[in-house]
C-alpha cells in the first residue's frame, strides 16, 4: 500500500518539475534569441549609418521588451519557493547590487571608454563595440532591479492578505505600464506628461507597499541590529545606482552612463528599472528605520512570545501528567521561555534520613551536577519551603549560599516554590547571566506557571499513588486467595465426629491458621495456630505453618513429637520478635481419646454433656520463643477420654479478646458459659450460635484481629463401623472468610459451589 | 490517637520502664525504641513496669522476644513486674514465665537484679 501511493505521488511531482525545465529553456530560448536580435540591430544600425525605417525600429522595440518579459518570467520562477528569511533576503540583494556596481564598472571599461558610444543627434552606435556595451549594461541593470523586485515582494507580502497581493500586483503593473509609456522615445527626450501621469500611480502603489513591513516585529534584538546595518547599506548603494540628477550631468553614478545606455538600449526597459531601484530606495528607508524604531521594544516583545509559548505549554502540562518525567522536563524549561532566563531547573523533596532533601529532578541548560557546585541548593530550597513565597535574589554572586564566580552564568537567581494544597511540591530555581535580570513581569509569569505546574505535579503524584494503590490492593487480593487455599476446603469426615470449623482475617491477609490431617482410618490430626502480629509478615509464617502441619504431623503425629519438630523447623525462618501459638491434637477413634497438646496457644475448651466446661490448660511454649531444649522439656501432653457428647473447641485469642463498643473484651467466661448452655447442640450449629453471640456482644465493632474457630463434637460410634471414614464436600462452615462469619460461615467455599 | 505510653525512670542502674494504656501492633514500635533507647546509653538491665498496661497483643510480646537475648549477652536482662492479671494471663498462656523473670512488683524486679550482682560479684 505504501509502494502504491509513493509511485502514485511520483509521477506527477516528475511531470511538474519536467514542465519547469522546459518551462526554463524556452524562456531561456526566447531571451537569448531577442538579446541576439536586438544586438544585430544596433550593428545594423552601426554598419548602416542612418536610422532605421520605424517599423524597424517598433520591431527592435517589441524583441527588446519581449526579451526582458521572458528573462523576468525565468527569475520569477527561480524566486518562486524561496523562504522569506529577511536577513538573507537584504544580503542577496546587497550583494548582488555589489556585484552589479563591479561588473557594470568592468563594462564602462569597453571602449570608448568614458563615452556611451552613441551619437546624441542621431542616436546611432558610435563603435561596433557600443552595441555590446549597452545590452550588457543593460541586461545587468534588469537582472539587478528584476531579482530586487522579487527578492523584496517575499518581504512585503510576509503577511498575505487580499490587498497586499493586490497592491504588490497593482504597483508591478502600473511600473509596467509607466515602462511601457517610453515606447519608442527617443532616448533624448525628458519625462514627458503622458510618462509622468503614468509614474503617478506606479510611485503611489510603490509607498504604498514599503510599509508593508510585518516581518521586522518577529526579528530579535540581533536580527534586528544585522538587518538595519544592511538595509543602511543597500540603502546607500542604490541611491548611488539611481543618481541624482542624470540631465545635468556630471553628477555622481556608482555605474557611470549606465542609465543613459539603457535608454539608448530600450526606454521602456530604462524606466522600468529606475522605477524599481527607487521602489527599493523607498523600501529599504522604511526598513531601516522602522528597524531603529523597533530596536527598544524587542525584548518586551519576545517576553510577550516567550509568555505566550509558556502559557501554551501550560495547556500540555496536563497531558503530561501520565508522564512524570516529560512532565519535570516541561517545568524546568518554563522559565527559559516565559523569561530568557539562561538556566533553570526543577528541585524536589525527597525523605532522606528522616528529612526532605531537594533532588534535581530535570535541569535546563545547565548540569544538575554543575547547580550542586554552583551553590548550596538544600539552604536556597529550606527556605523556599518554609517562606513559601517566590526568592529573589538580584546580586546572587553576594549571598552566602551561592559558591559561584563572576563568569559561572549566575547573576541573578530566582527562586519559586511551587504549591498546592498547601504543600510545597517542588521548587523552580531560574538565572540569568546579569544582576537584576529579572523584573517584576517575570517573578509575575514564573508564579503563574508555578502555580499551574504545582497543580500539575500534584495530579501526576495522585495518579501514581491511585496506581500504586490498585496494584497493592491487586497483589492483596491475590494473596488473599492464595491464603484461603491454605485452609482446607473440606471438613474430614470421620464417623461419630461433627466439625465445623471457620476463620476471618482482620486485614486482607492474616496469621491464623486451622487444619486437617487424615493420619489414618481411626486418627484425625488437627491444629489452629495464632502467628504473631498481623497482615502480610504473619500470613508467610502461616503459610510456612501449613506446609510443617501438612508433612510433619504424618511422620510425627503425636502432639510433643509434632510441636518438637516444628518448633525446630521454625527456629530458623522465624524473626526474633515473631513467634507462633499452636494448639495442636490428634483424635483417636479407635482409642476413644483426645491427646492435645498446647504450644502457647489459647486453652482448649472441654464441655461436656452434663454441662462441666472447663479449659484444658496444659504446660507448652509457644513455637519460636525457645529454640533450644527448654521447649521439649516444658510441653506437657494431655490426654482426654472421651465421652459422648463431647464438645471441643479449639479457637485463637481473636475470639477471646474481641472486643465491644465500651472496651470490655468478650474473655473466657464468656466463652464457657456459650458453649455450655449450646452443648446439646451440633458441632455447626454450636459453631454458629458461639459466632452469633460474639457477634451480638460486639454490636457493630468491626474485628480488630483475626479470629479463628474450630468446633468437634464425639457423638460416639458402634465398633466396628470406625472403619467408614471418607471424605465429603464439607457442608458445614470451614474456611470462610468475611466480615459478618455469623452469615458467611453457613455457605460452602467459593470454589465448591463453581 | 496512640494510647500507648512508655516512661522512663531509673533505680540504681536499673532502668524501670512504665508502660501504659494498650501494647499492640500499632504501638509496639514505641516500647522497641524505648528499649533500643536504654541500649544506646548502656542501660541493660531493664524492669518493665506493667501496672498501667490494660492490653497487650502477640506482636507486644514479640518486642520483649527481639531484644532479650542481645541484653542479656551484654549482662542484662529485662525483668517484668506488676503485671495486671488478664495480661499476665497472655504472658502466661505463652509460656512467658519460664523465659523472663516476670514477678508482682517492681521492688522484687530489682531486688533480683541486686542478688544476680551480688552472685556474680561472687562468682
Amino acid at each position: 500500500m505504501p509502494a502504491k501511493w509513493f509511485a502514485k505521488s511520483q509521477t506527477p511531482a516528475l511531470d511538474s518539475s519536467e514542465r519547469m525545465r522546459v518551462r526554463y529553456i524556452l524562456l531561456g530560448a526566447l531571451w537569448a534569441t531577442c538579446y541576439v536580435l536586438a544586438i544585430g540591430y544596433h550593428l545594423l544600425l552601426w554598419s548602416a549609418g542612418e536610422p532605421a525605417s520605424p517599423t524597424v525600429t517598433g520591431v527592435y522595440h517589441v524583441v527588446v521588451l519581449t526579451s526582458y518579459g521572458a528573462l523576468w518570467l525565468l527569475l520569477a520562477h527561480l524566486f518562486q519557493h524561496r523562504t522569506p528569511a529577511p536577513g538573507r533576503i537584504f544580503w542577496t540583494v546587497l550583494l548582488l547590487g555589489i556585484l552589479y556596481v563591479g561588473l557594470g564598472y568592468l563594462v564602462t571599461r569597453i571602449p570608448p571608454v568614458g563615452l556611451i558610444g552613441y551619437s546624441p543627434e542621431t542616436d546611432l552606435p558610435l563603435a561596433p563595440t557600443a552595441p555590446f556595451k549597452v545590452s550588457l549594461l543593460a541586461l545587468l541593470k534588469a537582472t539587478f532591479a528584476f531579482v530586487l523586485l522579487l527578492r523584496f515582494r517575499d518581504l512585503v507580502l510576509v503577511k498575505r492578505t487580499k490587498s497586499s497581493r493586490r497592491n504588490w500586483y497593482l504597483m508591478i503593473g502600473f511600473m509596467g505600464i509607466a515602462a511601457l509609456s517610453g515606447f519608442m522615445k527617443s532616448p533624448q527626450e525628458g519625462v514627458g506628461l503622458i510618462q509622468g501621469l503614468a509614474i503617478i500611480p506606479a510611485v503611489v502603489f510603490m509607498v504604498v507597499n514599503s510599509f508593508r513591513l510585518s516581518w521586522i516585529v518577529s526579528l530579535s534584538f540581533k536580527g534586528k541590529m544585522a538587518i538595519s546595518g544592511i538595509a543602511f547599506l543597500l540603502l546607500i548603494l542604490l541611491s548611488g545606482m539611481a543618481g541624482i540628477d542624470v540631465e545635468s550631468g556630471g553628477n555622481f553614478e556608482l555605474v557611470p552612463g549606465a542609465l543613459q545606455s539603457v535608454l539608448y538600449y530600450s526606454y521602456p526597459l530604462a524606466i522600468f528599472t529606475g522605477l524599481a531601484v527607487y521602489f527599493g530606495i523607498l523600501y529599504c528607508t522604511t526598513a531601516f528605520l522602522s528597524l531603529l524604531f523597533h530596536l527598544p521594544t524587542t525584548g518586551d516583545y519576545q517576553r510577550k512570545v516567550g509568555e505566550m509559548a509558556t502559557m501554551h505549554s501550560l495547556t500540555h502540562l496536563v497531558s503530561q501528567v501520565f508522564d512524570p518525567e516529560k512532565l519535570f522536563t516541561t517545568i524546568a524549561a518554563s522559565p527559559i521561555e516565559a523569561c530568557s532566563a539562561q538556566a533553570s531547573w526543577l528541585t524536589m523533596p525527597v525523605l532522606e534520613e528522616g528529612a526532605f532533601r531537594p533532588r534535581i529532578v530535570a535541569a535546563q541548560s545547565i548540569e544538575a551536577e554543575r547547580v550542586e557546585q554552583l551553590m548550596d541548593v538544600r539552604a536556597l530550597f529550606d527556605e523556599v519551603r518554609s517562606t513559601r513565597a517566590p526568592l529573589m535574589l538580584p546580586q546572587a554572586l553576594a549571598d552566602h549560599r551561592i559558591n559561584a564566580r563572576p563568569g559561572d552564568g549566575i547573576g541573578s537567581l530566582l527562586v519559586t516554590p511551587l504549591l498546592a494544597r498547601d504543600q510545597v511540591l517542588g521548587v523552580l530555581f531560574a538565572t540569568k547571566e546579569i544582576t537584576h535580570g529579572f523584573e517584576p513581569d517575570d517573578v509575575e509569569a514564573i508564579s503563574v506557571f508555578a502555580a499551574q505546574a504545582a497543580l500539575a505535579l500534584d495530579n501526576a503524584r495522585l495518579f501514581e499513588e491511585q496506581l500504586e494503590k490498585e496494584r497493592l490492593t491487586r497483589e492483596l487480593t491475590i494473596a488473599r486467595e492464595v491464603q484461603m487455599k491454605l485452609l482446607p476446603q473440606r471438613l474430614p469426615v470421620l464417623p461419630g465426629v461433627t466439625l465445623a470449623a471457620s476463620s476471618v482475617s482482620a486485614l486482607e491477609v492474616g496469621g491464623d491458621y486451622y487444619d486437617f490431617v487424615q493420619l489414618d482410618e481411626n486418627r484425625l490430626a488437627l491444629i489452629v495456630g495464632d502467628v504473631s502480629g498481623k497482615g502480610t509478615s504473619a500470613a508467610f509464617y502461616m503459610a510456612e505453618m501449613q506446609g510443617i502441619f501438612q508433612s510433619v504431623s504424618r511422620l510425627a503425629p503425636s502432639p510433643r513429637d509434632f510441636l518438637y519438630h516444628a518448633n525446630v523447623a521454625l527456629a530458623d525462618s522465624l524473626e526474633k520478635n515473631v513467634f507462633i501459638s499452636v494448639i495442636y491434637g490428634v483424635l483417636d477413634l479407635q482409642k476413644e481419646e483426645f491427646v492435645l497438646a498446647r504450644a502457647g496457644h489459647c486453652p482448649a475448651a472441654l464441655i461436656g454433656l452434663n454441662g462441666e466446661a472447663r479449659y484444658l490448660r496444659s504446660r507448652g511454649l509457644g513455637l519460636g520463643l525457645d529454640r533450644g531444649a527448654l521447649f521439649r522439656k516444658t510441653l506437657v501432653e494431655e490426654r482426654v477420654r472421651l465421652q459422648p457428647g463431647d464438645v471441643f473447641v479449639l479457637y485463637t485469642d481473636g475470639v477471646v479478646e474481641s472486643r465491644n463498643e465500651a472496651g470490655e473484651e468478650y474473655g473466657y467466661d464468656r466463652l464457657l458459659e456459650v458453649l455450655a448452655a449450646n452443648r446439646h447442640e451440633d458441632a455447626p450449629e454450636l459453631h454458629t450460635a458461639l459466632l452469633k453471640d460474639l457477634h451480638a456482644f460486639m454490636g457493630s465493632k468491626e474485628y480488630d484481629d483475626d479470629m479463628t474457630l474450630v468446633v468437634l463434637k464425639w457423638h460416639g460410634i458402634e465398633m466396628g463401623r470406625a472403619a467408614a471414614v471418607e471424605s465429603v464436600p464439607q457442608t458445614s462452615p470451614a474456611a470462610v472468610d468475611g466480615r459478618t462469619p455469623s452469615e458467611t460461615a453457613m455457605e460452602p467455599p467459593p470454589n465448591l459451589t463453581k | 490517637m496512640s494510647n500507648f505510653s512508655v516512661g522512663f525512670r531509673t533505680n540504681g542502674d536499673v532502668q524501670v520502664l512504665d508502660l501504659k494504656g494498650e501494647l499492640d501492633a500499632h504501638t509496639a514500635s514505641e516500647l522497641e525504641a524505648a528499649i533500643q533507647r536504654c541500649q544506646s546509653e548502656n542501660h541493660c538491665k531493664i524492669v518493665v513496669n506493667g501496672e498501667g498496661l490494660m492490653y497487650i497483643s502477640s506482636a507486644g510480646l514479640g518486642v520483649f522476644m527481639a531484644y532479650i537475648e542481645e541484653l542479656r549477652e551484654e549482662g542484662g536482662d529485662i525483668k517484668i513486674a506488676a503485671l495486671q492479671p488478664k495480661v499476665y494471663n497472655v504472658f502466661d498462656l505463652l509460656g512467658f514465665p519460664m523465659l523472663f523473670d516476670i514477678v508482682e512488683t517492681e521492688e522484687e524486679a530489682i531486688a533480683r537484679f541486686r542478688k544476680e550482682k551480688e552472685e556474680g560479684a561472687e562468682g
